[in-house]
């Protein structure tokens, strides 16, 4: 375990520098706190409702799914290790390993589970939005009716 | 081949003691003085690629303004928000800290990886790598860092009973759990190389004369660049660093999952982000670039491992500067589809492309075979992938026009 004493005794010495850090903060810190100060941060406005306290279904999800695959990485590194000396049969035991990985993530793939977002735009759009309708097209020129031509950039060019 | 430190390999008495202390501490200041340096290099090159000045006060080119935000730090007032969960809110910022304190004992730093030397100094009369350990789990060590780090965050955001945290933490969870398995996957393609997870033993095996006797022999180009340029991309998804800083996306989420942290609860947050951002380059650099191997030229060829090594990394602290300063940001769904979509089973495939062509090496198997059987079974595995991936879109589109919520 020797190999472990310089990792144990880094730890020990972030720890002591992130306590110091907060008792000297402690100690030359004002304290002049108030209602205001101490209330959830809202850009500035009273906080008019209570905070969330549950969130989208899908992050559980996508926990849940790091699970598999972390296992499997944690399954693949030992092989990786001596893989060499394992020749052919490790490699098609690794290979059938995948293979099973890979079935239940095309699974979780069709049925939706890494979906984010909406789906692709599958309403056909009202005839108003359309590429057609610019600002030439909709907004009526005013005060040039009963010119020689209503151009808008006649003067422009001609200038 | 299980390379451990020669230093625990004799007897344990006060000289190692005073040796490992000694370590450890020039490891500590180097690390905060990294960090120092590169908080002032991100703003003064990121000023100077928005055509701003940057911190130009504090010293010589501002060099000292980090210093003196830190300073600063201890004297702004430190607020307990009143529906904080107060334990957890306090223990965060820690969490966060310590890991990435942590993740830089296993790096190495210097020494000459010769056959005869094999990155072996002597200091005192006591053999010992110029690397703060070398624990026979090394790889496995920096990922386990990383992913207690991601508590930190989790919690931070959690405990803060704030919305903007909540979110943000919410978001940094998903995202950094999503690309540690394709950071984890692409990390495989060298420990295959290795056949070690020891750090040290990596750099061994990048050392010395490599193709064609101009290329160095690296990782990089030995696996092929696929895990090289995978791990960049997931590192710095890991690092919650742009591009993929939704995070603390400004515009919806003020400052995500440090939003109620103030005076030196929020410095603690900062220098760790800025630690895990100077230890993910040292990372890349031991995994691919060959570490502080390289060659030597006049004077001690000691010191050359260091130079190389802090070339190699400074390369690196420009890229994650400059990608900050040019790409805009992910949308969540982009990047959760990058993620898991692209990189995981990209990272597993070519893995398995390569420990198949080492292993019919071995076995004398006709190598076009093998190869032409490795693209046949990627091609089925691709048309599985791009075949859910549109049954997932079908039903979904079929769902939206039924007007049922899924």
């Amino acid at each position: 375990m020797g190999q472990y004493l310089p990792v144990f005794m880094l730890a020990v010495l972030a720890i002591l520098f992130a306590a110091i850090s907060r008792v000297a903060s402690q100690l030359l810190a004002p304290s002049a706190t108030t209602v205001a100060k101490r209330s959830p941060y809202e850009c500035g406005i009273v906080p008019g409702r209570e905070t969330l306290e549950r969130f989208p279904v899908r992050f559980y999800l996508i926990a849940m799914i790091f699970i598999v695959f972390d296992i499997e990485i944690i399954f693949l590194y030992p092989w990786a290790v001596i893989y060499r000396n394992l020749g052919a049969g490790g490699l098609f035991e690794v290979l059938v390993f995948t293979l099973s990985v890979l079935v239940s993530f095309v699974y979780l793939l069709s049925n939706g589970a890494l979906d984010w977002g909406p789906a692709k735009q599958s309403r056909v759009l009202s005839p108003m939005v359309s590429a057609d309708r610019t600002t030439l097209t909709t907004v009526r020129r005013v005060g040039l009716d009963g010119r020689p031509d209503g151009d808008v950039n006649h003067d422009e060019e001609a200038a | 081949m299980f390379a451990l430190d020669p230093l625990f390999s004799g007897t344990f008495d006060g000289a190692v003691f005073l040796i490992v202390l000694a370590k450890v501490v020039i490891a500590f200041a180097l690390l905060l003085v990294s960090v120092l340096f590169m908080i002032w290099f991100e703003r003064k090159l990121h000023a100077d690629m928005s055509n701003r000045l940057g911190p130009n006060r504090a010293g010589p080119f501002g060099i000292l303004q980090t210093l003196a935000d830190g300073i600063k730090f201890f004297f702004k007032e430190d607020l307990l928000p009143d529906r904080a969960d107060k334990r957890i809110f306090i223990l965060a910022p820690f969490l966060s800290l310590v890991p990435a304190f942590l993740v830089f004992s296993v790096i190495p730093l210097g020494g000459v990886f010769t056959a005869e030397k094999q990155g072996i100094v002597t200091v005192f009369g006591r053999e010992t790598y110029v690397q703060l350990a070398d624990p026979p789990i090394g790889v496995l060590l920096i990922l386990a860092c990383s992913s207690i780090a991601v508590y930190g965050v989790m919690l931070a955001g959690w405990s803060s009973g704030s919305k903007y945290p909540l979110l943000g933490s919410v978001r940094a969870t998903a995202q950094m759990v999503s690309y540690e398995a394709a950071l984890g996957l692409s990390v495989i393609a060298v420990v295959m190389l290795a056949g070690s997870l020891s750090t040290h033993d990596m750099v061994m095996v990048q050392a010395g004369e490599g193709f064609g006797g101009i290329l160095p022999r690296w990782n990089l180009i030995a696996t092929g660049v696929v895990p090289f340029v995978i791990f960049v991309i997931a590192g710095t998804a890991e690092l919650n660093r742009p591009p993929f800083d939704l995070v603390e996306a400004e515009q919806e989420l003020v400052g995500g999952f440090h939003t109620e942290y103030s005076s030196i609860r929020f410095a603690l947050f900062f220098l760790a982000e800025f630690m895990n951002t100077v230890t993910m380059s040292a990372i890349i650099v031991t995994l691919f670039l060959g570490g502080p191997a390289g060659p030597t030229f006049f004077g001690p060829a000691l010191m050359w491992g260091p130079i190389w090594f802090a070339s190699k990394l400074f390369l690196f602290l420009f890229m994650f500067v400059w990608l900050r300063a040019t790409l805009p940001r992910f949308r969540y769904d982009q990047l959760m589809d990058l993620g898991w979509k692209v990189l995981i089973p990209i990272s597993l495939g070519w893995m398995l492309l390569l420990a198949s062509l080492n292993v019919a090496g071995d076995a004398g198997w006709n190598t076009f075979v093998v190869a032409g059987a490795a693209v046949l079974i990627g091609l089925v595995a691709y048309l599985m992938l791009a075949g859910a991936i549109a049954t997932s879109a079908r039903r979904r589109e079929q769902a939206e026009l039924e007007g049922s919520i899924r």
